[in-house]
């Protein structure tokens, strides 16, 4: 499929640009934000000013809050060699914080990576960020909402509990969705919210309906590559009706067999991140999807959505 | 084995920092010596390091207003410690706007320099950054390897040119080969010559100046006494060189460079607290 942009400059020079893509079936991580016992929200300002100190190496970091503190600090195992590793640790108070609510004492550990890119997004957007999460093992959210834009980077935390054996074969994806809300028309305010009412808190072991998606490659030697994320948040693929104006873009996607899957390991699950869609949900019918991009030559017609079989 | 250190003021931080940073780019390992009125930054010679050697010596009171240390032992009251330096020049990096710098030496896991930095915060109590930089410990027995080099008996000293010159100088010539002739005279006239195959390349600076150097019997380079002919020259590494004055991030006060013929330039770099000497040997 073909996305064409073109320009009409000066002098009658016309610029096209043929952006080839694929289909792919978007999904959406089943995580109940809402539910979360601990619920921070900072201006990405002050985030970008607490990651800075960490080097850009750094591939996973653990904040640890309690109602009276909050740290950042690297991440370390039992076997760091403590004799090579340079290790960092922030201290901020609770007040540095617009909103500051810690339900339950935890320490969880994401990969810092991954998050540099919604940072370096939310700092372009200027809204502040919320940071949902709960104990270790349990998934935590950094999201962004924003006049035109609702964004949630969903990254798995490491669990306490040490490698389990894994399945035959892990499903794991990495996708990117963004999701605008064009001023014009109706847009539908949804959230995310809304949407999981009907999603179970993340579960123990991640059950995948239908197909899963798996990332190109799996990352390289991470600490946390040898344990077993126990709880992943449930994905279940929604047919959805494009919204007034919503655009995605979607990771690639490749067909596994159907099926379940034990746990994923560390090293294949990057991150989900998506933003609200609609909250709007048909029966699904596990072997059609609705595209959300429309390939049209004319004006959108957003009545008109086609759908597209399944790999 | 004690050390606890604080930095309040900005200024003397920010030219702490501008120190760590030029021995970064001039080691990647090297030894931290702690006296009670004095730090030394040491590399020594060995093959590791392509025969390089760097002594820079500061006064700890020009920079800490808080400086306890402990060594060893009471008659040998110094502390020898093997660092990276980046890792200390990334932990004062993003200290630009600190409130403190506490610098202290501890043993959680395994021997470390602990730098806190207070940054001012939008709340009534600060943030506190804390880099613990793992360190070796030198054992007192191994001390001797890291005294101070004595200035070689050179052929000729000379004042250097303008660092940024130089610099700017020496890096295109990086680029056509790898080691670089310095050559210098009495009349205070160095030349820079590269030679390859395809092309040499000489730069010329005049009018350098050759400093004054006393010593007991007389000998060493009165220019009087000396034959203002004489030539010195070392084949050197490029990158060596042009490493030195890469580093530089501030102008010395006094840079200067004592040559002796076909085996070692030795290098000056004095600013008002703070001296570096470095050692190039000459290449086969």
């Amino acid at each position: 499929m073909k996305c064409v942009i073109a320009g009409a400059h000066l002098r009658g020079v016309v610029k096209t640009y043929n952006l080839t893509f694929q289909e792919c079936d978007p999904l959406q991580a089943v995580f109940a934000k809402h539910m979360c016992p601990n619920i921070l929200k900072v201006h990405s300002r002050l985030l970008a000013d607490i990651m800075i100190h960490f080097p850009t190496s750094q591939e996973e970091v653990t904040l640890s809050v309690t109602p009276m503190k909050v740290c950042f600090k690297s991440y370390t195992e039992e076997d760091t060699d403590f004799s090579k590793t340079m290790l960092t640790e922030i201290q901020l108070n609770p007040d540095e914080f617009d909103y500051f609510q810690v339900g339950v004492d935890s320490e969880v550990t994401f990969c810092l990576k991954e998050l540099r890119g919604l940072l370096a997004f939310s700092e372009a957007t200027s809204a502040p960020v919320s940071i949902h999460f709960d104990v270790s093992g349990k998934p935590i959210a950094f999201s962004i909402e924003d006049m035109v834009l609702e964004a949630s980077f969903i990254l798995a935390t490491l669990s306490d509990i040490e490698k389990e054996t894994a399945s035959q074969q892990p499903p794991c994806f990495s996708q990117r969705q963004e999701s605008s809300k064009t001023c014009m028309g109706k847009s539908e305010k949804t959230s995310l919210d809304k949407d999981s009412n009907t999603a179970a808190v993340a579960s123990k072991k991640p059950q995948w309906n239908g197909n899963a998606l798996i990332t190109e490659s799996a990352k390289p030697t991470s600490p946390l590559a040898e344990r077993e994320i126990k709880s992943i948040p449930r994905v279940t693929k929604k047919d959805r009706t494009g919204t007034e104006g919503t655009a995605t873009t979607a990771a690639e996607d490749h067909a596994t067999p159907e099926g379940e899957a034990a746990a994923s390991r560390y090293q294949e699950f990057h991150s989900l991140f998506f933003g609200a869609v609609s909250c709007k949900e048909q029966a699904a019918s596990s072997h059609i999807s609705h595209s959300l991009a429309t390939a049209s030559d004319t004006e959108e017609d957003f009545g008109n959505v086609q759908s597209s079989q399944v790999l | 084995m004690r050390f606890r250190a604080k930095i309040v003021d900005l200024a003397c931080l920010n030219h702490f920092s501008r120190v760590i940073n030029t021995i970064a780019k001039l080691a990647k390992t090297c030894t931290l010596r702690l006296t009670v009125c004095k730090l030394y930054f040491i590399l020594s010679d060995k093959v590791a390091n392509g025969g390089v050697s760097m002594w820079c010596e500061l006064c700890q009171g020009n920079f800490f207003d808080e400086f306890h240390m402990e060594g060893v032992a009471a008659e040998h009251n110094e502390i020898y410690l093997e660092l990276v330096p980046e890792n200390l020049s990334r932990a004062l990096k993003t200290a630009q706007s600190a409130k403190a710098v506490k610098i202290k030496l501890t043993n959680k896991h395994c021997p470390c320099l602990r730098v806190a930095v207070e940054l001012p915060s939008l709340s009534s109590s600060s943030r506190i950054v804390t880099h613990d930089i793992p360190v070796g410990v030198i054992p007192r027995r191994l001390w001797n390897d890291f005294r101070e080099p004595s200035v070689p008996d050179f052929d000729v000293s000379i004042y250097l040119p303008v660092l940024k010159t130089m610099k700017s100088v020496v890096e295109r010539m990086k680029n056509l080969s790898n080691s670089i002739v310095i050559e210098a005279n009495l009349r205070g006239e160095m030349n820079l010559k590269i030679e390859t195959d395809l092309v040499s390349v000489t730069t010329h600076f005049k009018d350098l100046g050759n400093p004054p150097w006393a010593s007991e019997d007389g000998c060493q380079s009165s220019a009087q006494g000396r034959d203002l002919e004489r030539v010195a020259e070392a084949r050197i590494d490029i990158k060596k060189l042009q490493q030195l004055l890469a580093g530089q991030q501030v102008n010395p006060t006094k840079a200067l460079c004592n040559i002796v013929s076909k085996r070692i330039v030795h290098f000056i770099l004095l600013h008002e607290d703070v001296s570096l000497q470095y050692f190039i040997p000459a290449l086969a």
